[in-house]
């Protein structure tokens, strides 16, 4: 008879079987380990920002602030989150958002008002989305490729749009969006997009066909494909999704700066890609989870806010970046191969 | 604070469609700022300098030169000064980095429209790049092309002392904008912005502000970390402070010249510090974010001065409704002075005003400061 | 006895992952010389031991002897110093260098201490290959380039160009023809003429027979038999050892087809260029067809172009009558075909997922409300399809990697069965499937056929699908050979059909 190749580590994984006889609990408590792991990496920074600086760091104007920071870069990660399960990834997402805020924010634009600038924004976000998808899904080309293409003609239309200058927004209806006075039950409406944006990523990818196509497709995409799916616009609408949250991420940006600049989300992609993948996302792909990425993005705000509040310059600051992704991987492998 | 920036954002909209270019010829050339002495009194230093007498109508702006006293006397060599007359024709090329944000952006917009003003100037400008390799490729195809004179605004000024070099060895005279090179021998004449004197400038502005106050606390919103300027504008900021024994400077934070990074440093900072007096903002381009984030968190209690001297500042400081009471220019009219000296290298010219024969070898400009005394004569050469 | 201590003494190895202990205190040992096979299902521990071995998993316990002196093999480097070279069953060649930089990977001949000298590389590679019996194999050519049967060769010229006196083999004769299989055991037999000890792994009991000196059985992360001869142990012995229990294979009877209704499945002319050529075939609900044949003579090709996953050049596929959109796995799907394939863990599995998503991922839509998914819907109905089949653990939850083999394949198949397909097309359905598992799955497959599927099937073995088919076709080189009901045909018909290629009676 003739025996398939298959890994040499095959022993372990089916002796387990045998060895625990409920495995479903050991994969919500996998999935809990990773989560509580980043969970205690937060506890750990927000001890340090409370011993450090307990009146500037342990106030509800700080928990608002930092929340407002995640903000736009959490709905950037929620989209990038999808992209990297299906074992993609999208390098053109600062571009976009930079692109999408600066069409938006034209003086031809804000004629149209509030509905106008919203609607540009994310139109030009699904836009470069569109493009990136069937780029990538029926152009045949490589994810990394093709975005780093939008990356390029995002950023030198955004510049073009722009000519370098700065477009401020005269619009009060976005301007008062970002004031203190449109706080809702002490939320800034920013920080409630993000939630929303959040809760709805959660569900997608944990309650629709639409996610458990996407774990498919990053977990094996020959399988999926021959189990009759199609893979190729399943890719397509991912790379849409991520186009849509980057319009949605630009908006938030334009309300929070007041303004649309060519060189808005700079180097929004690696932020976005390193809170996912320390929020448990596989760079293969086939896993992750929008709940990890969300708190890897507030792990990052916070060392940024304590490091700011501490007066600690940047270099500090991206060294102790760097650290802390090695950092978290690092412990959540521990913890994931412990239990 | 909303309603100032309501009326500056109206204002600045209004008007960035125009060219910033577009502003200039309306007020008297070459005296206003060339001949600062007249224009700017209260200027502690009279450095402003002449090309001579032909020049005040050429309008240029020239400053920091090596004598403080010879800037109306007459000039007093025998060598022809490059005047407005044309002259022999010149191919300059100009290489700069991306302009991807207003101060660089005004840097070529002054390079174009001054070559533009002469009849006698061909000017090859290239696509900027900040990349240190790209830029190189760039200006060695400029000295194949065989241009007469090379303007270079280095994206890094060490990096490229190699190609200054080479093109000097070509013959190829060199104006070395801004950023310096590291040998003397890559370029002819260096002309560039003082960012010390910039942050020594900022910092004096405020302690005269603050100096009946006691213990005075002062914060720093600094520009990108890795670029040799920011450290040198800390260093002259740092400087000016330590003569004010009233002041402490509590915190610093750097931001990257961009509008979400100034909005998201700043936010920080006002969290960090529930009372101070005075702000340093390195650059007016992140100023708008740190200006927005200062009217989010609803503070207005203590003056801001900025830096570098865009139009949306000026305008500011002109209306007097908001924490921005001042800014420190780092004026990117020089590169309008840098292609003036290329003609005058390229025609063979000196320059009149100067009892020598020959164009200085490096001219560091004034960093003035520009208050609602003085805005009125800066808001022209405020750029977007 | 030997005169001499045996070459290598592994005493009570233990080896524990999370959750797991793969190896409870396995002994071992290996004298100079010999052929000493390791037996044992999947998962009975040998791949665990064999790292172990080669210095890649450290064990929690126990001692390793080697010539008489007890060692730590820190590394696989350490091992490999010892004379100990493993050559595993998923090949570990760098396909983009050359066969002669893969040899010497690591251990490049140099001048001067880093000048790679890729002339003196190249020949003696060329010097072991010959030695292997395939001096047709180009030391400069690259690697990727090279069929599966020559990779190994390459791996074992590399594992030879160490000085070597232990070399491991973890299943070598899976990828080879039966030619090959001859060659490799000349070379082990050379091998051990020279007094190289081999460790050998293989599920054929045929080959141990062949080639083997002694055998040790695996269960359960236990050593049940150690030093059994080889030649002498009776088949149902080394069989109940390894499972436990007394198999035999054992196949459903075949049910008497009266009259077998319309075909639901025609293929006409179906061609793919250097693959196969005009091929016909009709399949009916309730009737397994197989298809047997050598590797390259085009089978699973064919299942791959009938299921839409390859393009035909020329030909038809109808399903229930309808002809199929060419090369569309989705139209095939949607007509009711299923594909159960060759490489499972590649082209059918989401490793990382439950049993449930698996069984689930071809029927989605069934659960879901507006792409709103219904899970306990999706979880009952899984659970339901796979207690048809008596997948084992009976929890959707598991991991379907921790399943072994047998239970993989039934996931893949209850996946179409929750589809409710009409026409299932397997590939090699009991690869990788132990032999106790087997029968199960045999049973399984002749039900679904029963209950009105029709079955195209392929396999390598050629009594696995002359037990179980109900018609055989044979493919030689493309094209089908012969046809005959299965009862008609015994095996070494079918080779003769296979190699030789009499013409079609």
């Amino acid at each position: 008879m003739t025996q398939p190749v298959s890994p040499p580590r095959d022993d372990t994984p089916k002796l387990s079987s045998k060895a625990e006889p409920a495995p479903w609990r050991a994969v919500v408590a996998r999935a809990d380990v990773r989560t509580l792991s980043l969970l205690g990496v937060l506890a750990v920074l927000i001890l340090i920002g409370g011993i450090t600086k307990p009146d500037e760091f342990l106030d509800t104007r700080n928990l608002q602030l930092v929340l407002t920071q995640a903000s736009v870069i959490g709905v950037v990660t929620v989209g990038m989150t999808f992209v990297i399960i299906s074992g993609g990834i999208d390098l053109s997402v600062g571009a976009i958002v930079a692109l999408a805020s600066v069409w938006a924010t034209t003086v031809a634009t804000q004629d149209y008002g509030f509905v106008g600038v919203l609607f540009t924004a994310v139109l030009v976000g699904v836009g470069c989305g569109l493009v990136n998808g069937v780029l990538i899904a029926y152009g045949a080309m490589v994810p990394f490729i093709a975005t780093l293409a939008m990356l390029a003609s995002a950023r030198g239309l955004a510049l073009q749009i722009t000519d370098g200058n700065t477009q401020v927004v005269t619009i009060d209806g976005i301007l008062d969006l970002g004031e203190r006075d449109s706080y809702i039950l002490g939320v800034p409406p920013l920080v409630l997009m993000f939630a929303v944006v959040t809760i709805i990523g959660w569900l997608v990818l944990n309650r629709t066909t639409f996610g458990r196509r996407t774990v498919a497709v990053g977990g094996n995409a020959e399988a999926t494909r021959l189990a009759g799916i199609d893979v190729r616009r399943q890719r397509l609408y991912l790379y849409l999704l991520s186009g849509l949250c980057c319009g949605i991420a630009a908006f938030m940006l334009i309300i929070l700066s007041g303004s649309g600049q060519n060189t808005n989300g700079n180097l929004y992609e690696l932020d976005a890609i390193a809170a996912a993948i320390i929020g448990g996302t596989l760079l293969s792909g086939g896993r992750g989870t929008i709940v990890g990425s969300v708190l890897g993005v507030l792990i990052f705000t916070t060392i940024t806010n304590i490091f700011a509040l501490n007066n600690l310059q940047s270099d500090v600051q991206q060294i102790a970046k760097g650290a802390i992704i090695v950092a978290a991987v690092l412990v959540q492998r521990r913890t994931a191969n412990t239990t | 604070m909303k309603q100032y920036t309501q009326q500056y954002t109206k204002q600045h909209t209004q008007q960035y469609v125009k060219h910033p270019a577009q502003h200039r010829p309306a007020r008297p050339e070459g005296l206003a700022l060339r001949k600062g002495t007249t224009a700017m009194p209260e200027l502690t230093s009279r450095r402003g300098l002449l090309f001579g007498t032909a020049a005040v109508s050429a309008g240029v702006l020239l400053a920091g030169c090596t004598s403080n006293e010879s800037d109306d006397e007459p000039a007093s060599n025998d060598q022809p000064a490059a005047d407005d007359k044309k002259g022999k024709q010149v191919t300059i090329g100009f290489a700069g980095p991306q302009a991807d944000h207003g101060w660089l952006n005004a840097i070529n917009d002054n390079a174009k429209s001054r070559a533009k003003k002469y009849e006698d100037v061909t000017l090859e400008i290239t696509e900027g790049s900040n990349d240190t390799a790209a830029q190189i490729g760039q200006i060695e195809t400029l000295i194949n092309k065989k241009v007469d004179v090379l303007v270079i605004l280095p994206a890094d000024g060490k990096a490229l002392t190699q190609v200054g070099l080479k093109a000097m060895r070509a013959g190829i005279p060199v104006v070395n904008l801004d950023r310096i090179f590291n040998s003397p021998q890559a370029y002819r004449c260096y002309i560039g912005g003082d960012n010390f004197g910039m942050g020594l400038n900022a910092g004096h502005y405020i302690g005269e502000q603050l100096k009946d106050k006691k213990n005075a606390k002062v914060i720093e919103l600094a520009g990108l970390d890795n670029l040799e300027l920011t450290k040198q504008r800390t260093a002259g900021f740092d400087a000016a402070l330590k003569n004010y024994p009233n002041i402490k400077k509590v915190a610093r934070q750097a931001a990257e010249f961009t509008v979400e990074s100034g909005q998201a440093k700043m936010s920080q900072l006002l969290q960090a510090q529930s009372s101070f007096d005075a702000l340093w903002n390195h650059d007016d381009d992140q100023g708008v974010g740190a200006l927005r984030a200062i009217e989010q968190a609803g503070r207005d209690d203590f003056i801001m001065v900025g830096g570098a001297g865009a139009l949306s500042a000026m305008q500011a400081i002109e209306s007097d409704n908001s924490v921005l009471k001042a800014t420190v220019l780092y004026p990117p009219t020089m590169a309008a002075s840098a292609i003036d000296l290329a003609r005058a290298l390229g025609q063979g010219k000196g320059v009149s005003g100067l009892a020598e024969f020959e164009i200085p070898s490096s001219l560091t400009l004034y960093s003035a400061v520009v208050d609602k005394e003085n805005v009125k004569t800066y808001l022209p050469t405020g750029f977007k | 006895m030997a005169p001499e201590p045996p070459l290598l003494t592994m005493s009570g190895i233990t080896k524990s992952f999370p959750g797991v202990r793969a190896l409870d205190g396995v002994d071992l040992d290996v004298l100079t010389g010999e052929v000493h096979c390791l037996l044992g299902q999947n998962g009975a521990g040998k791949s665990t031991l064999i790292k172990v071995l080669a210095g890649a998993h450290q064990p929690d316990d126990g001692t390793i002897g080697w010539r008489g002196e007890q060692v730590t093999l820190r590394s696989p480097i350490a091992a490999m110093r010892l004379g100990i070279a493993t050559i595993y069953q998923e090949l570990d060649l760098v396909e983009g260098l050359s066969v002669a930089e893969n040899v010497y990977l690591g251990h490049e001949p140099t001048s001067a201490g880093f000048v790679v000298r890729g002339k003196d590389a190249r020949a003696s590679t060329a010097a072991l290959l010959k030695r292997l019996g395939h001096p047709e194999i180009d030391p400069a050519r690259l690697v990727g380039e090279l069929s599966a049967a020559h990779q190994q060769i390459v791996s074992m010229a590399r594992a030879l160009s160490h000085d070597v006196r232990l070399i491991v083999m973890d299943e070598p004769s899976a990828a080879l023809d039966p030619d090959e299989v001859d060659n490799l055991f000349r070379i082990v037999g050379d091998l051990t003429a020279d007094g190289v000890a081999v460790v050998y792994i293989s599920h054929r009991l045929e080959e141990i027979r062949r080639i083997g000196d002694r055998v040790t059985v695996l269960k359960d992360g236990r050593a049940v038999a150690g030093g059994l001869p080889a030649k002498s142990t009776p088949t149902s012995e080394v069989v109940a050892l390894m499972t436990g229990r007394n198999v035999e294979y054992v196949f459903p009877p075949r049910p008497t087809h009266q009259d077998l209704p319309e075909p639901v499945l025609e293929v006409q002319g179906l061609s793919r260029d250097g693959e196969f050529e005009s091929l016909d075939l009709t399949l009916r609900p309730g009737e397994i067809v197989g298809l047997a044949g050598l590797v390259g003579s085009g089978r699973s090709e064919i299942l791959e172009t009938i299921y839409g996953a390859r393009k035909p050049s020329t030909g038809q596929v109808l399903v229930g009558g309808k002809q199929l959109k060419a090369g569309s796995v989705r139209a095939a799907v949607a007509a009711g075909l299923g594909l159960a394939p060759e490489e499972r863990k590649a082209q059918a599995l989401l490793l990382l997922e439950s049993v449930t998503r698996n069984v689930s991922v071809s029927s989605m839509s069934r659960f879901s409300y507006g792409g709103w998914l219904d899970r306990t819907a999706e979880r009952d109905a899984a659970r339901k399809a796979t207690r048809e089949l008596s997948l084992r653990p009976d929890n959707p939850s598991a991991l379907i990697r921790t399943l072994s083999g047998g239970n993989q394949q039934k996931a893949v198949l209850a996946r179409w069965l929750l589809r409710g397909c009409r026409v299932l097309l397997l590939d090699e359905p009991t690869r990788g499937v132990d032999v106790g598992a087997r029968a199960e799955l045999y049973a399984v497959i002749r039900r679904l056929a029963d209950e009105g599927l029709a079955v195209l099937m392929v396999s390598s073995e050629v009594p696995e699908v002359l037990g179980l088919a109900d018609r055989v076709l044979v493919l030689r080189e493309g094209r089908v050979v012969h046809r005959a009901p299965a009862q008609e045909l015994d095996e070494h018909r079918v080779l003769d059909l296979v190699m030789e290629g009499s013409p079609a009676s």
